[in-house]
């Protein structure tokens, strides 16, 4: 069994436009780079193709609107290249595995409209489903995203799903797309609590990244106790990348890594293709296979040291986060969402790479049982015509299960939807004909 | 006139020779290796041949050696040190390297750019700690030299005022990407340096009487000069795998795109793929006794099974072939069965006694409680399975080789053999049975026993070059040759630019090595990149492998 898997795929015929930041060049130097540091050849690291994703697997998690016809097979391969990272672990070919691949994935929502921040499918969250309908709905799996934008597409699909931690770090949302990731987030009805925002002010460098690993996310995760750790791991968060504010090094990359051990490593962005990312990508690798990697460092352009300010900025926010931790089982979850037969949700969403605004309704059944059973309507610039899905959680109690299917019946027969989608993560979509 | 060739491969059991006239095999010898006097048998092997020569004439000898190979295996050669440039990245001493590197400051990043130039105080500093005596070797590599060699000159034009030995520069040797690869090549090739001049001392004395100009066989099949080869030693390791795959692609008649090729010995078989009507190559370089190099190499997989390989019966599991080897089949004569006294016993194999090999598994299959028929069937059977089992691992490995586009994970590569072409002395016993089990047609090619020697006659000289150019930096790099240049209108330097250079520095660079570079110039492998800051496109990148691809040289024969 090799220490990583790596499956690398750097779509380098593919770009959203000729000069987007998602461009063939995005991975060239991350690839010079491995290849000339020889870690493509070094006895920890074997590197395995990707794969695409199927239908079943994009549907198990996301429901693509009008069809999944919009879905591009450069989208495809990066979810199915994540799922085959995953089960490169899962088979027992390796310790753990690196996904280094685009086009990322952590923007897009449950529902896909079109792409928004370069992202179109969750390829994580495809995979962390994938992982599931293999292992069961019992596994527990945290997924800490250390991208520079908060990961809203993640923290979507999973705020109301008890079976996933979600943890993301990133750059204060008032002061960077997309706009949310504040601390008050913390997840749905059935969930309540595991979604953990940690927004970090601008600036935020090696240390403050690493204090806040210390001071919250591993002690959130020793506490919680998943039995599978993910990092989507961004690396816009470094101080040459021309879209963010951070002050993160390829050294603090590597430390972080070598801190949070996870199981499979997911790319999301990143965009200082030159300066950045084949040194990220070089200390993450080393240190995801235990290997030394206190000799990477930029050769070009020097991290500024955090100012203090900054450091007790980060203490502070830090010290709130953990306070919410602990009291999440104490808090008044009828206060939270009200003592209804259901909660509501109204959204709008904007879908900034493909120019597309939708419009969200969601009513989730409070269930003492389960998570609950979800309806969503949702129409948007592209797709008119309301669409309605009707979601079962990954283990609906026998009663939210009967309601839902009923629910999905009647919608169905009301022929006034563009579509009504059923989502049954684990029987599947054909589990109403049986 | 006609014009004769001679061919000589030297084998770890055997030394094959032929004399070739034109396309006709006039004399194929073989005499046994003597591992301690290498230049006695090819000597012997030459002699033998040259009887059948009766012209006046000096005779063309192509000559692939185990000379250089074993001297690494072996662990001989000079005394080596090497001084390398990393800058920052992986530490090189977590690498754990056989052998000390002496690292300086610099770094060349990815675009070739100095991000941090030598210390001129530190190089002085290297006559204290480097010999420099003419026995001892050097190799000065830096990381990333392949798109700047510029550290790497600086450092020869330094050290060789006050250093005697042989200096290898790590960027002369391949344009790919892999510092530790680099490093170990131009290690090995400075440390197998002297003793190869020795050879090929010995070989130029030869030269001018009845043979003339000599070539050295390399591992991607191709020949070079003595003094190339004096330069790059190191491209004449696994000549020997070489010169049978040369051979094949001399002999057979085989019309399919893709086969296997199957090279079946005493001890060992070796596998390699033919794709799109190329054999395929490393993707890095050869690996040798451990040493994962950059040299250019045909992909050859060897396994532990041949006609005279050891043979265990386990009660659970029953017949289990090789990996090592048992010694001479009782039907020559020898102490231990092997699977060539299975097709003896069988008769699918005219080899020495097969009344003896047969009495040989009566007695065992007795010992067994199993009729002894039964178990020669049941050796034949178990090497025919180990052999698929092995071809099918082969063919698993090449199929997971990366794929960086999107066309390609839609439309993969098609790998797989439409046919199975066989050569070695038991090829006409197992190759047909283990196509037939594989629904594949076959073919076992002439002089199948002799292939080898056929096929280091019949190899052409290659030559290959790898041009980067960066038209925003305005420089183009060819490091196989030393040189860096300007692109002079680098607005107008586009893909197809790079390609006609490339091309002319093909030409060039294997002129300077004295060969025939009127071949066709072939293109292994492209890349061009847009490259785009701030939303502006500011340059192109691009990158041509080149290979000089030689005809084919047809040797005519009875195919089985
Ligand atoms: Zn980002
Ligand atoms: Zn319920």
């Amino acid at each position: 069994m090799t220490e990583v898997g790596l499956v690398f795929f750097p779509a380098f015929d593919w770009a959203i436009s000729p000069d987007h930041p998602e461009r063939q060049e995005r991975l060239l130097y991350t690839r010079d780079q491995i290849q000339e540091e020889g870690l493509f050849d070094h006895p920890a690291i074997r590197e395995y193709r990707p794969r695409l994703a199927s239908d079943e697997e994009i549907l198990r998690t996301h429901v693509v609107l009008p069809s999944l016809e919009t879905v591009t097979e450069s989208h495809r391969i990066a979810a199915g290249g994540t799922i085959a990272a995953a089960d490169l672990v899962l088979d027992g070919l390796a310790k753990r595995s690196f996904a280094l691949l685009r086009p990322p994935g952590h923007h897009a929502n449950r529902f896909v409209h079109g792409s928004r921040g370069f992202c179109t499918l969750n390829n994580e969250a495809i995979m962390v489903d994938h992982l599931r309908s293999r292992l069961g709905p019992d596994v527990k799996i945290a997924i800490v995203d250390t991208d520079a934008h908060h990961g809203d597409g993640t923290q979507d699909i999973f705020y109301n799903d008890p079976g996933v931690l979600h943890i993301s770090l990133h750059q204060d949302g008032r002061t960077l797309y997309p706009g949310t990731g504040f601390i008050t987030e913390r997840g749905g009805p059935g969930a309540y609590g595991q979604t953990v925002n940690i927004p970090l002010p601008p600036g935020t460098g090696d240390e403050g990244m690493l204090l806040a690993m210390e001071r919250v996310v591993l002690p959130i995760l020793r506490d919680w106790q998943p039995d599978w750790i993910i990092n989507a791991a961004g690396q816009d968060n470094h101080f040459s990348d021309p879209i963010t504010n951070m002050g993160f090094s390829a050294q603090g990359y590597a430390r972080l890594t070598e801190m949070l051990r996870p199981d499979i490593v997911v790319l999301e962005g990143g965009y200082s293709i030159e300066s950045a990312l084949p040194y990220i990508n070089v200390g993450l690798l080393l240190a995801l296979a235990g290997l030394d990697y206190s000799k990477v460092q930029e050769p070009h352009g020097r991290r500024e040291p955090q100012p203090r300010a900054i450091t007790d900025q980060v203490a502070r926010i830090c010290g709130e986060v953990a306070e919410l931790w602990e009291r999440r089982s104490e808090e008044d979850l009828g206060k939270v969402f009200g003592e209804a037969e259901f909660f509501e949700r109204r959204r709008q969403i904007y879908y900034d790479t493909d120019n597309i605004y939708e419009s969200q309704q969601e009513y989730i059944r409070l269930c003492r049982a389960c998570p609950g059973w979800r309806a969503v309507y949702t129409q948007s610039t592209r797709v008119r015509q309301v669409a309605a899905a009707v979601l079962l959680p990954w283990k609906p109690c026998p009663s939210c299960r009967q309601e839902a299917e009923g629910q999905y019946r009647q919608l169905a027969a009301e022929g006034r939807f563009q579509q009504v989608v059923w989502q049954d993560p684990a029987r599947g979509r054909e589990s109403l004909k049986e | 006139m006609t014009a004769f060739m001679a061919g000589i491969d030297v084998g770890g059991t055997n030394t094959d020779a032929v004399l070739l006239r034109g396309a006709e095999v006039e004399a194929l010898v073989k005499v046994p290796t003597d591992p301690k006097d290498l230049l006695g048998s090819t000597a012997l092997a030459l002699e033998k041949v040259l009887e059948h020569y009766k012209e006046d004439q000096p005779l063309k000898l192509h000559l692939s050696t185990t000379l250089s190979t074993n001297l690494i295996v072996e662990g001989r050669g000079a005394p080596t040190q090497v001084v390398a440039v990393p800058g920052p990245g992986v530490n090189l001493k977590s690498l754990n390297f056989s052998f000390p590197i002496i690292e300086l400051d610099g770094y060349i990043d990815h675009r070739g750019r100095e991000a941090a130039p030598l210390n001129l105080d530190q190089v002085r500093g290297l006559k204290q700690v480097l010999g420099g005596t003419e026995g001892e070797a050097l190799a000065i590599v830096g990381k990333f030299s392949q798109r700047n060699p510029g550290h790497e000159q600086r450092l020869r034009d330094e050290i060789s005022q006050w250093y005697n030995g042989i200096i290898t520069l790590g960027h002369r040797l391949s344009g790919r990407a892999n510092f530790p690869r680099r490093i170990v090549t131009a290690y090995l090739n400075s440390r197998i340096a002297r003793h190869q001049l020795d050879f090929l001392r010995v070989w130029r004395e030869v030269q001018g009487s009845a043979v003339g100009e000599i070539l050295i066989l390399k591992a991607d099949g191709g020949t070079m000069t003595l003094d190339a080869c004096a330069e790059r030693p190191i491209e004449s390791i696994l000549s020997g795998p070489a010169a049978s795959i040369m051979g094949v692609k001399a002999l057979t008649q085989c019309t399919e795109a893709n086969y296997l090729i199957v090279d079946i010995g005493g001890t060992t078989t070796d596998l390699a793929a033919v794709v799109g009507g190329e054999v395929l190559f490393e993707r890095d370089g050869a690996t040798i006794s451990g040493y994962r190099t950059l040299v250019p190499a045909i992909l050859a997989r060897s396994f532990g099974l041949g006609g005279d390989s050891r043979i265990r019966y386990e009660k659970s599991s029953g017949v289990i072939i090789g990996p090592e080897r048992a010694g001479t089949p009782v039907c020559l004569g020898g102490e231990h069965l092997t699977p060539t006294d299975a097709a003896a016993a069988l008769g699918l194999a005219q080899v020495g006694s097969a009344e003896a090999a047969r009495q040989g598994w009566q007695a065992w299959g007795e010992s067994l409680g199993i009729d002894g028929d039964a178990l020669a069937k049941e050796v034949f059977q178990a090497f025919l399975r180990q052999l698929r089992e092995a071809v099918e691992a082969f063919y698993a490995e090449l199929e997971n080789m990366p794929l960086y586009t999107i066309r390609e994970v839609l439309d993969p590569p098609d790998l797989r053999p439409r046919a199975v072409v066989g050569l070695g002395a038991p090829a006409p016993v197992f190759v047909p049975a283990l196509a037939e089990s594989m629904n594949l047609s076959w073919e076992v090619v002439p002089y199948w026993a002799g292939a080898n020697a056929i096929g280091a006659a019949a190899a052409r000289a290659t030559a290959g070059i790898t041009l980067q150019a960066d038209t925003q930096l305005g420089k183009v790099t060819v490091p196989e040759m030393g040189w860096r240049g300007e692109i002079q209108r680098p607005l107008f330097f586009d893909l197809g630019k790079a390609r006609e250079l490339a091309e002319e520095k093909t030409r060039e660079h294997a002129g300077s090595l004295g060969y025939d570079a009127s071949g066709e110039v072939y293109i292994v492998e492209e890349e061009s990149f847009q490259m785009v800051r701030g939303f502006r496109t500011v340059g192109q990148t691009h990158l041509v492998r080149t290979q000089l691809r030689p005809e084919v040289f047809k040797v005519r024969g009875e195919a089985k």
